[in-house]
């Protein structure tokens, strides 16, 4: 639980740590946009060779990025995959006869169990997962003896190609961006920033400010209550209970003892906060100071021209 | 049996601050019977990790522990029944609110024991018995444990560890939260329980008075190490206290105090109250 990037800030200095958060927000709503007008795959590359650029500017490792990127990484395949087989346009490029028999089956499920074997030692995983998938391809077409049925075909367009790479790096952008606003920015930070940009939305009748401390207080709770579960899970293992093992009537008591507990010390840590905040002098819906303020600096400034740069370009580039 | 550490050190990987060693090298052991231990330290000393690592809670990163004659390494062995350790060793958290969920106390209390497959009648039976070693009535039993006053919730999640009947019982901060007189009384208890079932106690603390006049062996951690083992008595003769950032008891200050303002020929080595009295009338009587 402690590798996962996204949504959490890493404390640093470089160019992004610097940016005002509001600057942060906008520039990457806009550079989302411009992503998803570009057309073809060579504005793209350029696109992502931008995004490796900015992270050397901003001096952030890329290797937590990418680190970051792992728990989508199953997505990322699947997306990839759903393209490649479901869109049918362009020049046929591979027709394989596939089909099932018993012997081919047999042999997915063995190379599967080797797969998940040797996936204990650790290493060579996205390796061994690449092996995996042409072992299946192989056996599909080759290992057959004895009766075959439900032929299928396989087939690859190669339209269907240029579109799963594309989507795929259109996805790895998004996220690398999103990536960066979140390690760069503080969530009290990102909080303050969305409640001064959502701040004209009170002619609809919806406090920004209200919703940015909502916000900054889910987000300031969610390592305390998964501590707190943590604790928990510990206090009750040590009573016997056993959360892995069991039948379900017990499975069921063991998660009502967690759940019980848990509810019980939010709640009281939510009261605590209200007393606490009251005490000093909290008051919803009136304004209130900040101790550190909002700049907009020089910095913010070429990020604005930058984004607004890239953003104009992608609308011509779409004209065109 | 009992449990034996073997050069174990704990590291927690944390993201923001890096790695952090919580206890580093430590061995010790402790036995199955008539151990009255305190565990002290100052706040971050790694205590309670060490606690932990007692009934198979956490594992240790380095070095291995042994309970009840089972191995326990980095490693998890499939060969190993992690839960059935922790009836042998029993684990009270400092906080009763992370373990209390049932809606009487003896629904709660006959949680543990129903884990590890007693039958109801028995874990009713030892429900009651559990209740009357902490020092509370039957009546209890009906109660709502979330109507309880910290004190009985306190004494309530002893007793949920007690009816597992462990062979060792490790308190964290069994008495923190509590007034000075319910902090004695609590200590008593686990005298009395210790004296009864010849159990082992393992309590962590901070109350150098209650160390003083109970325990009969003494451990302390400095920063992740293990510095001090030993009886009561000769801790509190040492130098290094400060620099472990430990006090000494009330009743050996107060003593030095006068023995030194009034150079009276007294031993300020004295477990409680009334033995300090006692051997100032001696003083006065002369």
């Amino acid at each position: 639980m402690k590798n996962i990037v996204i949504g959490q800030f890493v404390p640093g200095t470089g160019f992004f740590y610097k940016l005002d958060p509001r600057t942060k927000i906008v520039s990457i709503v806009f550079l989302m946009i411009a992503l998803f007008l570009l057309e073809n795959i060579t504005q793209l590359l350029i696109a992502f060779g931008l995004a490796v650029v900015m992270l050397i500017i901003g001096r952030l490792s890329i290797k937590r990025i990418v680190r970051g990127l792992k728990p989508i990484f199953v997505l990322l395949i699947f997306t990839f995959l759903f393209q490649i087989m479901f869109n049918q346009e362009g020049t046929l490029l591979v027709n394989q006869q596939m089909s099932l028999s018993y012997t081919s089956i047999a042999g997915i499920l063995v190379i599967t169990v080797l797969w998940r074997y040797l996936a204990h030692f650790k290493r060579f995983n996205f390796f061994l997962f690449l092996v995996w998938v042409a072992g299946v391809y192989f056996l599909l077409i080759y290992f057959h003896f004895g009766p075959t049925f439900a032929p299928f075909s396989l087939k690859v367009y190669q339209k269907g190609v240029e579109m799963s790479i594309f989507v795929v790096i259109r996805l790895l952008i998004i996220i690398t961006l999103s990536t960066v606003l979140t390690i760069t920015t503080k969530p009290t930070d990102l909080t303050q920033g969305l409640e001064k940009l959502l701040r004209p939305m009170k002619v609809i009748g919806m406090n920004s400010e209200d919703f940015a401390l909502i916000i900054s207080i889910s987000l300031r709770y969610i390592p305390t209550i998964l501590d707190e579960a943590n604790k928990i899970m510990l206090a009750q293992a040590s009573r016997g209970a056993d959360f892995s093992e069991g039948k379900l009537k017990d499975k069921v008591k063991q998660v009502i003892s967690l759940l019980v507990p848990m509810f019980i010390i939010a709640f009281k840590r939510s009261e605590d906060l209200a007393d606490a905040m009251e005490s000093r002098n909290f008051i919803p819906g009136k304004p209130r100071t900040r101790i550190y303020e909002l700049k907009f600096n020089w910095n913010d400034l070429m990020t604005s021209i930058f984004t607004a740069a890239c953003f104009a370009l992608a609308i011509v580039l779409r004209v065109i | 049996m009992g449990i034996h550490f073997r050069e174990v050190s704990h590291e927690y990987a944390s993201y923001q601050v890096g790695d952090y060693q919580a206890i580093n090298k430590i061995t010790l052991s402790i036995e199955d019977e008539n151990e009255f231990i305190c565990l002290v330290g100052h706040t971050g000393s790694g205590k309670s990790t060490l606690a932990q690592h007692m009934n198979a809670l956490i594992f240790p990163t380095e070095g291995e522990v042994e309970i009840n004659g089972k191995v326990i390494t980095k490693k998890r062995d499939k060969k190993v029944n992690y839960n059935l350790l922790r009836k042998h060793v029993g684990l009270v958290f400092q906080f009763p609110e992370y373990q209390l969920f049932e809606e009487t106390v003896e629904k709660d209390i006959m949680f543990g024991p129903m884990n590890f497959k007693v039958s109801l009648e028995d874990a009713k039976i030892r429900a009651a018995e559990a209740i009357r070693l902490v020092g509370l009535n039957e009546s209890y039993l009906r109660r709502n444990p979330f109507n309880l006053s910290g004190g009985e919730k306190k004494r309530v999640s002893i007793a949920g560890i007690l009816a597992m009947d462990p062979d060792i019982l490790v308190l964290d901060e069994p008495t923190s939260g509590l007034d000075p007189f319910g902090k004695r009384q609590l200590m008593e208890l686990f005298q009395n329980i210790q004296k009864e079932t010849k159990k082992s106690i393992i309590i962590i603390t901070h109350d150098m008075d209650l160390v003083y006049e109970f325990a009969n062996r003494v451990i302390v951690l400095n920063d992740g190490d293990l510095v001090y083992d030993g009886n009561e008595e000769d801790l509190f003769r040492k130098d290094e206290l400060t620099t472990w950032a430990l006090g000494l008891p009330e009743t050996i200050k107060v003593l030095r105090r006068l023995k030194e303002q009034f150079h009276l020929d007294i031993n300020p080595y004295q477990k409680t109250v009334d033995l300090a009295f006692e051997e100032l009338k001696k003083v006065m009587n002369k």
